[in-house]
Parts: structure tokens; sequence; C-alpha cells
């Protein structure tokens, strides 16, 4: 069976937002909604020795969200592939899965009609790949320094396999059990096993 | 990291079901086991149970994004929420039953036909909004603590305080408004002051219990929480909401009521001044709550919003306030 995730090299990713605009763009987002920030702690270090990372953020697609049960509406939907989506025919926007989500990845925008507003999130760019099944989301397709790798994880033959099951990966709040499906590869220690 | 969505229409909302449920549980306790017969003086105490919870169900409809479908919150069996508005129908539907079955009470003769009619179910009605009104009650703790990516709602002790909370708003509810449509004499009158009576005692237990649970909570958090829930319980006992916690809260919603209560017995201070203390306590239990909806922040999370807020303020404001200038 088919189960999308997703794979962020930290070590690649240089902060330049690409994936952030391409985001915005595909989805026509409002303009305080971001869908996949880039964050970075800063510099780190004591000069001369001195670097600095960025982490890739978005919806994690857990496999066990909490933003789905939650919804009291059934708008907020899991396909079989793993994707966590909203059915925006359906949202009231009740806020609550907002709430819910332990990584803040989803929103409501406020610059809309005050009483049209449902709740926006990530969606692996179902719409794109509903299109063309070969199609990846548009941010991995923009990443130009190959940080973002897409793919299924139950195909061995995967990239994002190969990645998972041959580099140290790790991910984020792994402790609330939501079992999240964005495998970072840190830019200190990412290195082959 | 700030995670905040919901404003004051939600904290008026949570402290009105458990206001509203509060009451209809107690008057189903007095009405059916304590003081069988005594509906009518529990008319007003009901009637404003009903307002209560008519108007947190307004505010609830209005913090949604789009109120016009709000009907769309029955459509799923897992939600808490959708429990919530099950319990809140239920709750509302029996009790105005129940009340309306009083209605010659004011007066309106014209409503004797309808009252006949309906007094028969009272006991049902009474007793299906009173269990109604217990999981009304528990369920506005229950819906904030099954959050978990908010730290501080997350505890097992939060639906508790919700619920003593929300108990002892309704006592001072039903102390403020018990037999207010009805004039009661003799037996009556005795059967009155017998519930003012327990009602009084019931709430000096239900004000220690909430400063125990309350302050076993924000300071077990302070003590041993993790990171965001130690963070945020600081700000409550020494930061920057400790005047409202300690002053407001503690102070004024509860300390200072049970001292009217144990100190002014049978006085105005105990009869009107401590119980209306005790609701804004209430009130005020549930905006501290609410607004304290800190989440683990993502490593660099709060440092990219907050340069992301500053340098792009002007546009922002521009943007909302419908110029499109840009």
């Amino acid at each position: 069976m088919t189960r999308y995730v997703m794979v962020v090299d930290q070590s690649r990713c240089i902060g330049c937002q690409s994936c952030t605009v391409a985001c915005r763009t595909w989805n026509d987002l409002p303009l305080d909604i971001i869908y996949n920030p880039v964050v970075s702690e800063g510099t780190k270090g004591t000069f001369p020795e001195v670097y600095r990372t960025w982490t890739p953020t978005q919806c994690m697609h857990c496999a066990n969200p909490e933003c789905v049960p939650c919804c009291p509406t059934g708008a907020s939907q899991q396909d079989d592939d793993g994707t966590v989506w909203v059915d925006y025919a359906k949202c009231m926007g009740c806020k609550v899965c907002v709430n819910a989500c332990p990584y803040g990845m989803r929103d409501v925008s406020h610059v809309v009609p005050r009483f049209d507003q449902y709740v926006r999130k990530c969606t692996f760019c179902r719409d794109r790949r509903a299109a063309d099944p070969a199609a990846e989301p548009y941010c991995v397709a923009t990443c130009h320094q190959r940080a973002r790798v897409f793919g299924d994880i139950d195909d061995p033959n995967s990239e994002v396999s190969k990645l998972i099951n041959t580099t140290h990966t790790e991910r984020l709040f792994t402790e609330l059990g939501t079992d999240p499906q964005i495998y970072y590869i840190p830019e200190m220690g990412g290195g082959a096993r | 990291m700030k995670h905040h969505y919901w404003e004051a229409p939600i904290v008026i909302y949570l402290f009105l079901g458990g206001l509203g449920g509060g009451i209809f549980f107690l008057a189903s306790v007095f009405d059916l086991i304590v003081a069988p017969g005594a509906g009518p003086l529990f008319f007003a105490p009901v009637f404003f149970a009903l307002a209560a919870l008519a108007l947190g169900c307004f505010f609830l409809v209005f913090e949604l994004g789009q109120p016009p479908v709000f009907w769309r919150v029955f459509t799923t069996k897992t939600a808490i929420i959708k429990w919530g508005a099950v319990l809140l129908t239920v709750a509302m539907i029996c009790g105005f039953v129940w009340w309306a079955s009083y209605l010659p009470l004011l007066g309106w003769q014209w409503a004797a036909g309808l009252a006949g009619l309906l007094a028969p179910v009272r006991s049902l009605m009474i007793g299906l909004a009173g269990v109604a009104g217990f999981g009304i009650m528990v369920y506005t703790g229950v819906m904030l603590s099954t959050l978990k990516a908010h730290a501080f709602w997350a505890t097992p002790a939060l639906p508790v305080l919700f619920t003593v909370s929300a108990l002892s708003t309704a006592c001072a509810a039903i102390a403020l408004s018990l037999g207010g449509a009805v004039d009661a004499a003799g037996l009556g009158l005795l059967v009155e002051e017998l519930i003012r009576e327990i009602v009084h005692e019931v709430d000096i237990v239900l004000v220690i219990a909430e400063i125990v649970v309350l302050l076993v909570m924000v300071l077990s958090f302070y003590g041993a929480g993790n990171v965001t829930a130690q963070k945020v319980a600081a700000r409550w006992v020494r930061g920057r909401t400790a005047p409202l916690f300690w002053g407001g809260m503690v102070g004024g919603g509860l300390l200072l009521p049970l001292a009217l209560y144990l100190a002014g017995a049978g006085t105005a201070a105990s009869e009107v001044v401590a119980p209306i203390l005790v609701l804004c306590g209430g009130l005020l239990l549930r905006y501290l709550c609410v607004y304290s909806d800190e989440r683990a922040p993502i490593p660099g999370e709060e440092r990219y919003y907050e340069r992301l807020k500053s340098s792009d303020t002007r546009f922002m404001t521009a943007w909302k306030q419908g110029e499109n200038k840009y």
C-alpha cells in the first residue's frame, strides 16, 4: 500500500525559502497563511567555528494525527496514502483542529471575510497529484537543492525508503505519539549508517 | 510559543456552559432527590440556566469561521465537540420543557393548558437535563484537556477544576435566584431556606476544593511541568498574569467569597456579594486558562514569526484594513 512521506535533508537546505514561495503560489494562499515556513535558530557556535541550520517545516501528515478525530464535521480527513487534508465544503471554522495540531501547521486566514473562514493546511499537493499521479508536491519540485524528497515509504526502491533506511533521520515531537511522517536528516550527524 | 486562536467568545461559552450545566444538574438533584416537589423554587434558576446556555451557544457559533453552517457540528461520531453540542441541545430542550411546565407561576393563565400537558414529564425532563448538564460541566474541561498540543491544558486536573468551578458557580447562581418566581410561604418558605442553606454549605466545600485543585495544578506545573507548561505556570505564579491569578482568581474569586460565606452567614455579604464574586471568579478562571494556550515551538519557529511580524506589520495592517495598496 502507498504511504507518502517526505525526507528533508537539512544539510542541503540553504534557507532560500523557494519552497515557501512555491507553495504560496500553487495554493494561492492568503497573505497571512504559510504552509511550509523554513525556520532557523540562527547562527550557532563560536567564531570561526560557526554554522547555521535550516528546518523546512510543513504539516507532518502524521500516521496518528491529532487533528482528524477531533474534527466535529468530518472536514479534517486522512487518505489511505496518509495524506491529511481538509474538505473545505465541510469545514465550519471551529478551529479545534488548529488547536489540536502540536506542530502549529494549520491556520485560519484573517484577511478573508469574517464569516467565510475555514481551516487550511498543506495537503502534499493533493490536487496536483490528482491531476498527475507522478507529480511531486510543488515545494519538492521547486527545491533546487533537492533538500526535500517525497515518495512512498512502503516502496523499498523509493528514494525516501532508501534514505530513511540508510541514514540517520529524526522526527519532531515523537513523544506525543503522533507518528509524524516528515523525516529530517540533521545538518550535523546525518551521515550514512 | 503562543498558539492563540480561540478568543473571548470561547471564554464566555465555556463559563456559561459550565454555569448552565451546573444549574441543571443541581436543580435535578434537588427536585428529584433532596427536596421532591421543590421544582417551582427552581423556576428562576432554570430560566437563568437556559439563558446561559443559549447565550453560550450564541458566542460559540459567533466564534466559528462560518456561523451559518454551525449544524455541521452534529455530523461526526468521534469528535468531543459533537458530544458537547448534543449535551447542550438535550439540556436546553429538556430544561425548556420542564420550565414551560411551570409557566403559570408567572401568572400566565394562557399557558395553563400547555403546562398541564407537560406536567407528567417534568421528572423525566429535569432528570435528562440534569444528566446532560453534568456532561456539559465535565465536557468543557475535557475538551481543552484533550488538546495535548497545549501543555497547560493537557492535564486531567483541568476537567476536575472546570467541573468543580461549574458546580460552584451554579451554587452561586442558585443562591442568587432561588425562589425568584414564587411567593413562598409556610412550608414552601421552609423548604426554600433549607435548600438555600444546603447550597451555601455545598458552595463552601466547592470553593475550598477549587482552591486545592487550582493550586495543585498550577504549582505542580510550576515545579515539575515540561518546559512549556512550566513557562505558563511561571507567568501565572510570578509573571504578567500573577496579579490576575493571585489577586483576581485566588483572592477575589475564591478566598474573599469563602471568607464572606464563613464570616458573614445570613448577611447580604454572604448571600449576594459572595455569590457574585464566585461567578466573576469562574469567568476569570476560563479566561486565564483559554489564554494560556502556549505550545512547544519547533526549534527556530518563534524567531521566524517574531521577525515576520516586526518587519511586515505595516504591510499586513494595510492589507487587513482593505486598502490593498500593494
